[in-house]
C-alpha cells in the first residue's frame, strides 16, 4: 500500500497512521515506537516532522484514477468519509500551545514567571512555525486532494501570515531581551531591508518557476483532455464509421466513411511522423490515395488493409519500391477482387512489400497486354535497383505481388 | 469449411452451437453483431459495463466472451479489467477482444489480461463466426494487424533481426523461425489453411504455433515489448 497520510484517524498530521497502514502494523505500536524515540533525545519528533513534510497527504489504498480514464469512469472517491475538515487534533494543538505560551507571557510580564526566559519565545517559535507548516497539510499541488480543496486562499494566507507573525515575535523576543527599544527597532528594520534584499534578487527566478509550473500543468490538462477526446471518438464516431463502411451499399458512402476513418485513425494513433521521414508513412499515402480515387470493376470502393512491421527514411531505392507498390495496388483494385491487403516490412537491411488480392488468381494466358506492360513496369523498376520483384497466385484464390529489395546500409546507415 | 467442423469438434460439442455473451457498451453494435451471427453461435448474454460484463459472464459461463476493449465502470481498465476478473474461469471461458482501435497499447493490454485473440470491428460476419468457434477451440485468433504487432514488438524483422533474436537470452522472449513464419503469412493476409498449405504443415501445427505465440504475447518479460507499447502510447 502507498505511503500516504490518511484523513481518517490522524492525531496529528496523519504520520503515523499511514506508516501504519503502508507496513501493516498496528498504528498503537507506531504511536509508541514514535513517541520512545522522542523520548530519546527528540529523534522522533525529528522523524515526524520530516515525514509530514514528505509524504502527500491521501488515503492509502484509493489511488485516483489515471487521467484519461478519470471523467469517463469516475471513481466515487468524492463520497469518501472522513474528510470533513472541522475541529481536527493539530488545530487544537496549536490553539492550546498558544493559549499555554499567551499565560506564560502575562505570568512573566507581572514578574512571578518560572526565570528562564527563553521558554517563552522558543514556545512562540515552534507555534507559529507549526501554523505556517499545517499549510503543508492542507494542499498540495496536483497531490490527491479531491476532498478537502474547499480551504480558500484567504485562509491559507491568513495562516502564513499568523505564523510569521508569531515567529518574529519569538525572534523578538528571544534576541532582544535586555536591548533598548531603539535598539530592537533598528535591527528589525535591517533584518526587514535584508529579507527585501534577498526577496529581489529571487524574485524572477521564483517566477519562473511558478510559471514553468503553470504551463506543465496547463500541458498535462491539454494532453488529458486530448486523451478523453480520443477515447470517446474512439469509441463512437470510430465505431459508426466501420458500422457504414461495412453496411452501406453505395459505394461513395463507403469512400467517404472509409476516408473519415482513416484520418481520424492516424490522428488518434500514429505519430505522424512527416512523409519524408517515414517510408510507412509514405505507403499509407499512397494507399490512401488509391482508397480514394479507384474503384472495383464490381464497383464497390476498395478498402485495403494495411499492415506496417518497422519503418526506415525513404531513399531513391525505396522510392521505386514506393512506385512498385503503388501499380501493384492499382493493379489488384482494378483487376482482383477485394479484400486486397497490404504488408510491408522495412528494416535497415531490407524492404519487402507484399500487395495481395483475393481476385480469381493470374493466368498469364488471359493477361490482357495493357496489364502485362503494367507488370513490367513493376517489376523492372525494382530489377534496375538490385531488388527482386514476382507475381504468384495463392492457392485458395488471388494473387500476390511480392516486392523485395535489400539495402545498402553503408549509404544510410543512420536512424 | 472442414476445418472449422474440425475446431467445434476438438472442443467437444460438435452439433451444439457455441454459447457466446457479447460485451459492448454500444447498443447498436451489440444489436449489429447479433444479428450477423450465424447457427454456429447462440447469444447467451449480454452487457455493457465493467461490472455488469463480470456479472453476466460469471453467471452464464459461457465459451466464448466476445469483449469490447473500451468499457465503462469499474476501475476504468475497460476490457482488460474485465478479462483480468474472470481470469480463474478458465479455460471454460475464453475471451476475444473485438475493438475499432488501432492502438497497441490497447490491442497489448487485453491479450495480457488474457484475451485469445484480437479483431477488428470492421471484421466480416462470417470472419467473426470462424473466429469464435476458433477460440471456442482453444485456438488464438490472430488478425493480420496482431501478427503485425507480434512481429514489431519482437523485433522480428528483417534479416539482422533474426540474427539478434537468436542470440536473445530468454525462450519466452523470442519467436522460432517458423512461429516468424508463421507470423509473417498471417500479416500477409492468409488464412490459416493457407498458412498451413504454404509451409507444408496441418493447420493443427500451425494453430499450435499461434497458440505459442499467444502465450509469448502474454507472458514475455521482454522489454521492448513494454517499451515498444510506451513509444506508441497516446499520452
Amino acid at each position: 500500500m502507498r505511503l500516504l497520510r490518511p484523513q481518517r484517524g490522524r492525531w496529528i498530521a496523519g504520520v503515523a497512521a499511514g506508516l501504519a497502514a503502508h507496513l501493516g502494523i498496528d498504528v498503537r505500536i507506531v504511536r509508541a515506537v514514535l513517541a520512545l524515540a522522542t523520548l530519546l533525545g527528540g529523534v522522533g519528533a525529528l522523524a515526524y516532522v520530516f515525514w509530514w513534510v514528505t509524504i502527500p497527504p491521501g488515503t492509502p489504498g484509493r489511488e485516483p484514477a489515471a487521467p484519461a480514464w478519470a471523467r469517463l469512469a469516475r471513481p466515487l472517491t468524492a463520497a469518501e468519509g472522513g474528510t470533513r475538515r472541522g475541529l481536527k487534533v493539530s488545530d487544537v494543538v496549536v490553539a492550546l500551545g498558544l493559549l499555554a505560551v499567551a499565560a506564560l507571557l502575562l505570568a512573566s510580564r507581572l514578574g512571578e514567571g518560572p526565570g528562564q526566559n527563553w521558554v517563552v519565545p522558543v514556545l512562540l517559535l515552534l507555534a507559529g512555525a507549526a501554523l505556517a507548516w499545517s499549510e503543508l497539510d492542507a494542499r498540495r499541488p496536483g497531490g490527491a486532494g479531491h476532498g478537502h480543496g474547499a480551504i480558500t486562499g484567504r485562509v491559507r494566507v491568513a495562516r502564513l501570515a499568523g505564523g510569521i507573525a508569531i515567529t518574529a515575535t519569538g525572534v523578538f523576543l528571544l534576541v532582544g531581551q535586555r536591548a533598548e527599544p531603539v535598539v530592537m527597532v533598528q535591527s528589525a528594520l535591517a533584518a526587514i531591508a535584508v529579507l527585501a534584499g534577498v526577496a529581489l534578487v529571487l524574485a524572477p527566478w521564483w517566477l519562473r518557476l511558478v510559471r514553468e509550473l503553470g504551463d506543465a500543468r496547463a500541458e498535462r490538462e491539454r494532453e488529458s483532455e486530448r486523451a478523453d477526446i480520443a477515447a470517446h471518438l474512439h469509441d463512437s464516431v470510430l465505431q459508426t464509421l466501420a458500422l457504414i463502411r461495412t453496411r452501406s451499399t453505395e459505394p461513395e458512402v463507403v469512400r467517404l466513411a472509409r476516408a473519415q476513418e482513416r484520418d481520424l485513425r492516424s490522428w488518434l494513433y500514429d505519430d505522424r511522423a512527416p512523409a519524408a521521414t517515414s517510408f510507412a508513412v509514405q505507403v499509407k499515402e499512397v494507399v490512401a490515395e488509391i482508397e480514394d480515387t479507384r474503384t472495383h470493376t464490381d464497383g464497390t470502393a476498395p478498402q485495403i488493409e494495411t499492415v506496417v512491421v518497422g519503418d526506415v527514411v525513404p531513399t531513391e531505392e525505396t522510392h521505386a519500391v514506393l512506385a512498385a507498390t503503388r501499380e501493384a495496388l492499382l493493379n489488384a483494385v482494378a483487376h482482383g477482387r477485394p479484400p486486397v491487403s497490404v504488408y510491408l516490412e522495412a528494416s535497415q537491411t531490407e524492404v519487402e512489400v507484399f500487395v495481395r488480392d483475393h481476385g480469381d488468381g493470374f493466368d498469364p494466358d488471359a493477361v490482357s497486354a495493357d496489364r502485362f506492360g503494367v507488370r513490367e513496369s513493376i517489376l523492372g523498376r525494382v530489377r534496375r535497383r538490385g531488388g527482386q520483384a514476382s507475381v504468384r497466385e495463392v492457392p485458395d484464390g488471388g494473387t500476390e505481388v511480392r516486392i523485395y529489395l535489400p539495402r545498402d546500409t553503408r549509404g544510410d546507415g543512420e536512424e | 469449411m472442414s476445418e472449422n467442423n474440425r475446431t467445434a469438434a476438438a472442443a467437444g460439442e460438435p452439433g451444439e452451437p457455441v454459447r457466446v455473451v457479447l460485451v459492448d457498451d454500444h447498443d447498436m453494435f451489440r444489436t449489429g453483431v447479433r444479428a450477423s451471427l450465424d447457427a454456429r453461435i447462440d447469444v447467451v448474454g449480454e452487457a455493457a459495463d465493467v461490472p455488469s460484463a463480470v456479472a453476466v459472464v460469471r453467471r452464464e459461463r459461457p465459451a466464448v466472451v466476445l469483449l469490447d476493449v473500451h468499457l465503462p465502470g469499474g476501475a476504468g481498465g475497460g476490457g482488460a479489467e474485465v478479462a483480468r476478473q474472470c481470469a480463474d474461469l478458465a479455460p471454460g471461458v475464453r475471451f476475444l477482444a473485438l475493438s475499432v482501435s488501432d492502438a497497441a497499447e490497447d490491442v497489448v493490454g487485453v491479450i495480457r489480461a488474457g484475451a485469445r485473440g484480437y479483431v477488428t470491428k470492421s471484421i466480416s460476419p462470417e470472419a467473426l463466426c470462424d473466429a469464435v468457434v476458433r477460440v471456442a477451440g482453444g485456438d488464438a485468433v490472430f488478425s493480420p494487424r496482431l501478427a503485425g504487432f507480434v512481429l514489431d514488438a519482437f523485433g522480428a524483422v528483417g534479416a539482422a533481426g533474426a540474427a539478434e533474436q537468436a542470440a536473445d537470452d530468454d525462450e519466452m522472449d523470442r519467436l522460432t523461425a517458423r512461429e516468424r513464419e508463421v507470423m509473417r503469412l498471417i500479416a500477409r493476409g492468409r488464412s490459416y489453411r493457407e498458412v498451413a498449405g504454404e509451409l507444408f504443415i496441418s493447420i493443427k501445427t500451425v494453430e499450435t504455433h499461434v497458440s505459442a505465440v499467444l502465450r509469448k504475447l502474454q507472458l514475455s518479460s521482454r522489454h521492448e515489448l513494454t517499451r515498444w507499447a510506451a513509444a506508441r502510447r497516446l499520452l
